[in-house]
């Protein structure tokens, strides 16, 4: 025992137990489902978890600092939607050219987020239930009601979902999702050795000491939302790419699963908790829920809203409970040893600051 | 999705705050209650009607304008002031700005002196927004307001106030349900015969000896899909549609998300499936899609309801041989026709009157058998597009 507590920090054990749900949940639907354990369902989930996960990775520097980001959804639309007329005038951009255009294009909506909030000490809340509006509504004024259509896109583009970045004996691993995985690692890789990274649970844990102590935090957090905003044009290409068909309201409620795949995934609405690879598999686990449920026969479409709201609800409740538990085990033994006059075991990571 | 974000962020504050009572230490994530609350306002349901563009058939002679009252008729007279508004159920959907289209046509033909203003909310705030421009207008003195909507019956004390003020309301495209507060229905087409197109659609497809499909809809309560789902119903009863077999009805929400993922699951759900029909200008295009990038477009088709113009390229490679439509454009001239004429006091809204819509012809006002109370004119026609004249319909 005592050496898992200290080779394990009680976040860690919470992704192992988010891993182990979504086994457990694998699992009953393998009962459940023909053909569930199929090299086709793993192409399913993955193609569909690849959009939400790169915004919710996003979404999830945000919260760290204790903000939230909520203009993502209308990011996604407008970077998709924008960059697809683009393309439709000009097919012949080069393929990093228009990632790169997307990714700017994104990042400069998330600059207005951070200035407004890093500077203007706005609550991020307001500032981006306010951009989520204006963005939307510029794109629907831009738009003059036309739609990106597959036909006008160059072939590489509408070609690009069934794309294999390389094959993992029989699972195909899609360029889109293969691209999402690097991402998050990046970040989470980010997050974990950065000073900047760092910095960002410093600030959400305790504003005040990350402030006394002399963090820039006001250049942190603009980063943040600027990566945020970036991440989310990145997730408007993806988007672009694999539904080729963009309407104004390409995007709307990815505001939402990204946060929720964020909070199902441990990452802390209050800041300062939480990891890119928890909202990962987050994002997985909620996408696992629902890809399933539409294929479980035995509910109905009625249902089938209210059952996934529910399981959600017990995995995180199921959750939190081994969580507290766990937090006070760690705390009690930590008492102890500093009682001993042994200096306390590594902190690691996240520390407790909830 | 949308929707159910919601409901998960919804969930995961209150039990984060049941769990927040019993356990001191756990995280709350509070702040998610102001997000998840403050998009619930917003069940965008696009379009479930597709259009085209000019519409192929449709002869662009202009009207006679000149036309004396000849018998039962009621015929514009032209050069009347009428301040009126067009509403769609929400802003930047191509098949709204092509009925803006036809009644422009229509307020220029007409020559009405007043302004014809195009207003609509945006698509996150629809519902809210619909009912705020009814009221909105009622005290700015426009006279004749045209709504597409998307409000059920939420929109008729609003639209029943326009009318105690003296304004004229007609709904197009989408009705309110209760009728209350409307005046007159311009339907698209006859509701039934909407399910008897998409039965033909399907055995024209599927070949003589007929096989099993799927319907993919919009959102489970769009009353306009509804119908058409239970018309179709209706329809494969008939022996001659015996060897069609309706499988399953799912819901894409008008969102390309939503919609792909429910014609990937169809397909691994029945994987003696031949066709979707998806009656709604998104969830075809997302199916066909999917159906293309699975590589299925020879085992599976895909048709429905759907623009030409998004359409092209899956007609043309055989993914959805087959689709059909109406025209919006011709929907919104006829549209203004029939506000036109009530607002000017010419015609009064009665079962049983005739009226000329200029160049789409005439029109008689008649009970509607999908709703106890409501009037209705039914425009019509659909047009069935495939590989030989979708693409003169795109451009």
């Amino acid at each position: 025992m005592n050496t898992i507590r200290r080779r394990f920090q009680p976040e860690q054990i919470r992704e192992l137990v988010l891993i182990a749900l979504i086994i457990g949940i694998l699992i009953f639907f393998g009962t459940q489902i023909d053909n569930y354990f199929s090299p086709r369902t793993f192409t399913r989930i993955s193609t569909s978890v690849a959009v939400i996960a790169v915004v919710a990775v996003g979404q999830t520097l945000v919260i760290l600092t204790r903000n939230i980001d909520l203009s993502v959804g209308s990011i996604v639309g407008f970077t998709a939607y924008i960059v697809g007329t683009i393309l439709s005038i000009n097919n012949d951009i080069p393929p990093v050219a228009v990632v790169l255009m997307a990714v700017a294009m994104g990042a400069v909506m998330g600059s207005i987020n951070g200035l407004l909030v890093a500077y203007g000490r706005v609550p991020a809340i307001i500032v981006t239930l306010g951009t989520l509006a204006i963005f939307r509504t510029v794109l629907v004024e831009i738009s003059g009601a036309n739609s990106v259509l597959t036909n006008e896109l160059p072939r590489w583009l509408v070609n690009l979902p069934p794309v294999n970045a390389f094959t993992l004996g029989p699972l195909d691993i899609r360029l889109l999702f293969f691209l999402a995985v690097v991402v998050v690692i990046i970040f989470q890789l980010v997050v974990s050795y950065l000073p900047w990274g760092r910095r960002l649970y410093a600030i959400g844990s305790n504003p005040d000491a990350a402030r006394v102590a002399g963090f820039p935090a006001q250049r942190i957090i603009f980063t943040a939302f600027v990566l945020s905003g970036a991440l989310a044009g990145l997730g408007g290409f993806m988007f672009l790419a694999r539904f080729g068909n963009i309407t104004v309201v390409a995007g709307q409620g990815i505001e939402l699963q990204s946060v929720a795949a964020a909070v199902v995934g441990g990452v802390n609405i209050n800041g300062g908790l939480g990891s890119p690879f928890g909202a990962f598999l987050g994002a997985i686990l909620i996408d696992v829920l629902d890809n399933s449920l539409i294929r479980w026969l035995a509910i109905s479409e009625f249902w089938r809203d209210a059952l996934l709201g529910l399981l959600i609800l017990l995995a995180v409740a199921t959750d939190t409970v081994i969580m507290n538990r766990l937090r006070k085990v760690w705390a009690r033994h930590e008492l102890q040893v500093s009682g001993d006059g042994e200096p306390p075991a590594e902190k690691g990571g996240a520390g407790y600051a909830a | 999705m949308r929707k159910l974000s919601t409901i998960i962020l919804s969930l995961l504050v209150i039990s984060s705050l049941l769990l927040a009572a019993c356990a001191p230490a756990a995280p709350a994530p509070a702040p998610a209650a102001a997000p998840a609350e403050a998009t619930e306002a917003a069940p965008a349901e696009a379009t479930e009607a597709p259009a085209e563009e000019a519409a192929a058939e449709a002869t662009e002679a202009p009207a006679e304008e000149a036309a004396a009252p000849s018998g039962d008729v009621i015929v514009a007279t032209p050069g009347q002031a009428v301040k009126m508004v067009l509403m769609p159920k929400f802003l930047g959907i191509l098949v709204f700005d092509q009925a803006n289209q036809g009644a422009q046509e229509a307020h220029a033909e007409l020559g009405n002196t007043d302004e014809l203003q195009f207003l609509g909310p945006t698509p996150e705030n629809s519902v809210a927004g619909q009912i705020e421009i009814v009221t909105n207008a009622t005290t700015q003195g426009v006279q004749a307001i045209m709504i597409s909507n998307n409000a059920g019956d939420q929109i008729a004390p609003a639209a029943q106030a326009a009318r105690d003020a003296g304004m004229t309301v007609v709904t197009w495209d989408s009705p309110i349900p209760s009728a209350e507060g409307e005046q007159l229905f311009v339907a698209q087409v006859d509701f039934a015969e909407t399910g008897t197109v998409m039965a033909d659609m399907a055995r024209s497809i599927l070949g003589e000896d007929g096989g099993k499909f799927a319907v993919l809809s919009a959102s489970p309560d769009a009353a306009n899909q509804n119908a058409w789902i239970a018309s179709l119903q209706e329809t494969l009863t008939d022996p001659a549609y015996a060897n069609l077999e309706l499988l399953d009805i799912v819901y894409g929400n008008d969102q390309s998300e939503d919609s792909y993922n429910q014609a990937l699951a169809l397909i691994d759900k029945y994987p003696d499936m031949e066709l979707i029909m998806a009656p709604t200008s998104v969830g075809i295009v997302a199916a066909a899609k999917a159906m293309q990038d699975e590589g299925l477009c020879d085992t599976v088709k895909v048709s429905g309801l759907g623009l030409p113009a998004e359409m092209v390229e899956y007609t043309l490679n055989g993914c959805a041989p087959e689709f059909a439509l109406w025209s919006f454009v011709d929907l919104g001239y006829t549209t203004y026709y029939a506000a036109y004429l009530l607002a000017t006091g010419a015609m009064q809204g009665a079962e049983g009157e005739t009226f000329e819509a200029g160049r789409m012809g005439t029109y008689t006002i008649e009970k509607d058998p999908t709703r106890d109370a409501g009037l209705r004119i039914v425009m019509g026609p659909f047009t069935v597009y495939n590989a030989d004249n979708v693409e003169a319909a795109s451009k």
